[in-house]
């Protein structure tokens, strides 16, 4: 973009970025430092922000009596597994969805409303009784099947807007080049869509990595638990609340999510770039 | 990318757009979503409609009488049913409604050739990348009286020793967990809306600005009309959202103090989950998406007209 | 296997279906499948034990007596499944209802007579050996038993209690009471007053969930508030019932001798206060002993104090239970491994680590014992014989008036939007209102 904007008008975009950024990210600073206070600090009327006395023992803790290291194995294999097929399942839907007019495609788009306003909390025993029918209960495959349909109406919706985005004319430029109809959709459409399909990986990899209640019925063994089971375990009766180990176990849980998005935030560029040049 | 790539070209396709021959590509492309959608989200939807005009009970072999609309009739009269809509229709609005402008400003500096913006694209996700058990834990913490981070911001500015309780007071408690509401689901509406920003081409822009369009002009006719259909979705979809929220408040204030804060799912869960009342349960789940319906109807119908132009 | 049947009635599909059918079916069997049966080929079985310790030294003396009893019992193996406390009761409605209920539930009595009402607990009356039902003290065992039957074995109590910042007593000259002799209402609200000076409030509650509580010490002054059993019972709001609750909203308004704001506080939340002298007092289940020893500041002197009394000291007993479910397919055996459990031995290991009170006398001795009576632990020895049944608990309206009446309306009166008189009717159309429920 070569329209220069003045310096002034810089300066107070780096301030409201900043402004947003301790809105959003000061909750994670503050669990890094709780993770490193002993149990005295963290009962101080009026806590410092840096640990006077840092310790690691929280975080031996967190991985000692647990076993936060085999739940987050479990998780990513889960979050991985149901993030893959969510985009595999529903990129070519949200095409059709978007592209052609069908009665199949207004009853999905019915299904994507209704499945996302009635209450889910209600849907879980009906949900409980068919994985138990399939043998699916207290099994990590089971849980994955339900990430997937749980975050396709989003990747759907999402999906299809992108699609929509994405004029037409490009496609029958290519049509009429002599392309096939799938060659138009691999060369023409899916690099457009790489931010889409970007944010909809995401959606699927978090949503599946801090997904808590299926989670919590799905699965009994504690072998098989994810990770917000096993950090829901730091909080015991009456809001007790065990708050180091839970402050370092949840910052080692929140970064596989940001890590996974600090690499891909630089493709929700490069894709659309890929995609004007072969546009 | 697999599926697509297996598939056979064929040479002699139709250009887009011919309707019969390509509603058997559609059919086929949905098909793969077909499966797992039916047998693990509509079956059991189908079976909680169901439930709403039944007078099903949690119980050991329990049996279940169809009641038709006796459910419906006693929500109309059930005054914490209509409070609890009530705080929902409050909290859906106030979330949803800062939720975009808070994120629409965040996408367009996000959006804007600024340093070291990959680390500011990271860490605006951090609410996204944090377990909810953990952030209702975390907000409950900062709001604490006592010990809590806001009161000791306010002590350490020289506001003296202030022991509000945010979440426990009657009139506090539903703004701050707004605030927390707004907080937790920023990521996903800035992403959805960045990518979209990043979907305006950037000719468009150029064009506009060699025209002598400032700033302002440039976003309100070349970006705005652009970003609708994004706009449109991520609001409609936080809306429903917010409206269904349930765990984040769950763990903040489990509907207190006084009821305050009792959203419509949390009632709904009450009543499943502690009482046992399923059928008035999954009534009271048809009657908001009847009521969602409604409310969206316009929003949707626009929405529609768009799509078929 | 299912998947397989997947795959093959794909096939005949086009292959883009096949494609992703194949897929699913690759993850199914990529991340392993089926679970483990319940019950093995030579007469082994195996009971699932759903339990929500949570201290350290609880969850390890869990283990230890899982280890125990399976290496005494090749046969009948029980396998240890933690919940988080917080989660018990949901995972239980599903499970019930999926019928895949663990055989050994670990919950506490409250909770169980919503599922005693549904049927999803077995009767244990039968099942109970005479030593362990000779152990525990009959107003536990009636805190369990609904319709003459027993639905869960008593493990361990909590009470309410005061607890004392020791040095500002002596600063305020305040002599704290002793177990002959106990403070009265009336006295512990003097000391609040006595207590609270300038920055100090003599009392911090953390009154977040007050039903429970108000309810409970109200037996102090014979409020028992509710009358008759089951759809038909009453609820009464007079003179008894009028004490605690009258009393609490005195010292906040009146006396302005409790914080305001603890009341909307978690028990947990008062304790940074309480360390840093904020308050001189707070009133909390005695378990929070394990965190005044844990986390109070060095040189930081505190002391529980014995139970209130008003015309007595008694207090609801809420006892955490092991229930059998109904189906279970081995009762007789999950009920002997909870008699193991209940054993005296047993019972005071894990009272030790949560800080609570043995259900069972001979357990109550024992933790007295191996205690030597410090850290409260002699207080908390003779505190079961306060402890009996309330009749709220097992009434059918309770659990629905708590969460949509009692809570809220307390809560209101508490922040003085309620007149005692008004929130003694709200109470009783509630109570009404859920008893129509069922």
């Amino acid at each position: 973009m070569n329209t220069r904007t003045r310096p002034a008008v810089r300066v107070l975009q780096y301030l409201a970025l900043a402004g947003y950024l301790i809105f959003l990210g000061f909750p994670l600073l503050w669990m890094l430092t709780t993770a490193f206070k002993g149990p005295k600090e963290l009962v101080e009327l009026h806590p410092s922000l840096v640990p006077e006395h840092p310790t690691l023992d929280n975080f031996v803790t967190a991985f000692t009596t647990q076993g936060l290291a085999h739940s987050a194995w479990n998780s990513l294999q889960v979050s991985v597994a149901a993030a893959v097929l969510t985009v595999l399942v529903s990129l070519p839907a949200a095409y059709a969805l978007a592209r052609f007019r069908t009665r199949l495609g207004s009853v999905a788009i019915g299904w994507v409303l209704v499945s996302q306003l009635f209450p889910f909390i209600l849907l879980v025993i009906p949900l409980f009784l068919i994985l138990k029918q399939l043998s699916l209960v207290n099994t990590l495959p089971g849980l994955v099947l339900v990430y997937v349909v749980w975050s396709l109406p989003f990747a759907l919706w999402m999906l299809q807007g992108f699609v929509r985005s994405i004029p037409r004319d490009l496609e029958e430029a290519a049509a009429t080049d002599g392309a096939s109809r799938m060659q138009t959709l691999i060369r023409v459409v899916v690099p457009l869509l790489a931010p889409g399909v970007v944010a909809t990986t995401l959606f699927s990899f978090v949503s599946a990595w801090n997904e808590f209640f299926f989670a919590l019925v799905i699965l009994q063994d504690p072998e098989k638990s994810t990770v917000p089971l096993t950090l829901a375990r730091f909080v015991g009766i009456q809001g007790v609340v065990r708050l180091g180990p839970l402050a370092a176990g949840a910052f080692l849980a929140t970064l596989p999510s940001l890590i996974v998005f600090g690499i891909l935030q630089r493709r929700l560029t490069s894709g659309i770039m890929a995609g004007a040049v072969k546009g | 990318m697999a599926i697509i790539t297996d598939a056979p070209a064929r040479p002699t396709q139709a250009p887009p757009g011919t309707r019969r021959r390509g509603n058997g590509y559609a059919y086929l492309l949905l098909l793969p979503a077909l499966l797992p959608v039916v047998l693990f989200s509509v079956i059991p939807l189908l079976n909680g409609i169901y439930l709403g005009f039944t007078d099903s009970r949690a119980g050991f072999n329990q049996t279940t009488h169809v009641t038709g609309f006796a459910n419906y009739a006693k929500l109309l009269h059930d005054s914490l049913f209509w409070s609890s809509f009530k705080i929902g229709l409050i909290w859906a609005f106030g979330v949803t409604f800062i939720q975009f402008f808070l994120a629409l400003g965040l996408a367009s500096l996000l959006n804007q050739p600024l340093r070291m913006r990959w680390l500011a694209r990271t860490l605006a996700l951090v609410p996204w990348a944090m377990p909810p058990v953990i952030v209702g834990i975390m907000w409950r913490l900062i709001y604490q009286p006592d010990a809590g981070l806001l009161s000791n911001l306010l002590y350490k500015l020289g506001l003296g020793e202030h022991s509000v309780n945010w979440l426990g007071d009657l009139s506090t408690a539903l703004p701050a967990v707004i605030v927390v509401g707004v907080w937790a689901g920023m990521p996903q509406t800035t992403v959805v809306l960045l990518a979209g920003l990043q979907g305006v081409p950037a000719e468009l822009h150029e064009a506009a600005a060699v025209d002598g369009a400032n700033a302002w002009r440039r976003f309100r006719s070349v970006t705005l009309p652009a970003l609708r259909p994004v706009i449109v979705a991520i609001t409609s979809l936080d809306f429903i959202w917010n409206f269904n929220s349930f765990g984040l408040v769950y763990v903040l204030t489990d509907g207190g103090p006084a009821g305050k804060t009792t959203l419509p799912m949390l009632f709904a869960y009450q009543q499943a989950f502690q009482y046992g009342h399923f059928g008035y349960a999954a009534a009271l789940g048809n009657a908001m998406v009847l009521i969602i319906v409604a409310l969206l109807a316009v929003y949707l119908r626009r929405r529609m007209r768009e799509a078929t132009q | 296997m299912r998947t397989s049947s997947m795959k093959t009635s794909s096939m005949r599909r086009p292959r883009l279906l096949g494609a992703a059918a194949a897929l699913s079916a690759a993850v199914l069997v990529l991340a392993g499948c089926g679970s483990g049966s319940d019950s093995g080929s030579s007469g082994k079985i195996t009971l699932q034990f759903s339990s929500y310790a949570w201290q350290d030294p609880t969850v390890k003396a869990t283990k230890d007596i899982v280890a125990a009893w399976n290496a005494a019992h090749p046969n009948v193996q029980v396998k240890y499944i933690p919940v988080d406390p917080d989660s018990v009761h949901d995972k239980l409605v599903t499970q019930f209802a999926g019928d895949s209920a663990p055989d050994i539930i670990h919950d506490e009595a409250a909770d169980i007579a919503g599922f005693v009402k549904q049927g999803y607990l077995a009767d244990m009356s039968k099942l109970i050996p005479a030593d362990l039902k000779s152990a525990v003290p009959q107003g536990v065992w009636d805190s369990v038993s609904f319709d003459g039957k027993v639905y869960g074995a008593p493990t361990l109590l909590q009470s309410y209690v005061v607890f004392a910042n020791q040095s500002l007593l002596a600063k305020a000259n305040v002599t704290a009471p002793t177990d002959a002799n106990p403070w009265t209402w009336d006295q512990f609200q003097a000391a609040a007053k006595q207590l609270t000076t300038g920055g100090t409030f003599g009392l911090g509650w953390g009154l977040k969930q007050p039903t429970a509580a108000v309810l409970s010490m109200a037996l102090n002054f014979d409020g028992k508030f509710v009358s008759g059993s089951g759809t038909s019972s009453k609820l009464t709001f007079g003179d008894a019932e009028k004490q605690v609750p009258q009393r609490i909203h005195d010292m906040v308004y009146t006396d302005k001798s409790l914080s305001p704001a603890t009341l909307g506080m978690s028990g947990s939340d008062v304790l940074p206060g309480f360390f840093a002298g904020k308050y001189a007092m707070i009133v909390s289940g005695n378990y929070t002993s394990q965190q005044m020893v844990q986390d109070a500041p060095s040189g930081f002197q505190w002391t529980m104090l014995p139970m209130l009394k008003g015309t007595s000291q008694a207090q609801a007993a809420d006892p955490q239970t092991l229930s059998v479910a109904a189906q279970s397919k081995h009762p007789s055996e999950a009920a002997q491994f909870i008699a193991f459990y209940d054993n005296a031995q047993n019972l005071a290991q894990l009272a030790q680590g949560d800080w609570l009170i043995p259900a069972s006398d001979p357990a109550s001795k024992l933790v007295a014992q191996q205690t030597q009576g410090k850290n409260g632990w002699g207080a908390m020895a003779t505190m079961g014989k306060n402890l009996a049944v309330a009749p709220f608990e097992s009434a059918t309206p309770y659990a629905q008036w708590k969460t949509e009446t009692a809570t809220p309306d307390f809560q209101q009166y508490f922040a003085n939007k309620l007149t005692i008189d008004q929130l003694g009717q709200k109470l009783t159309e509630g109570w009404t209102k859920a008893a129509a429920n069922g």
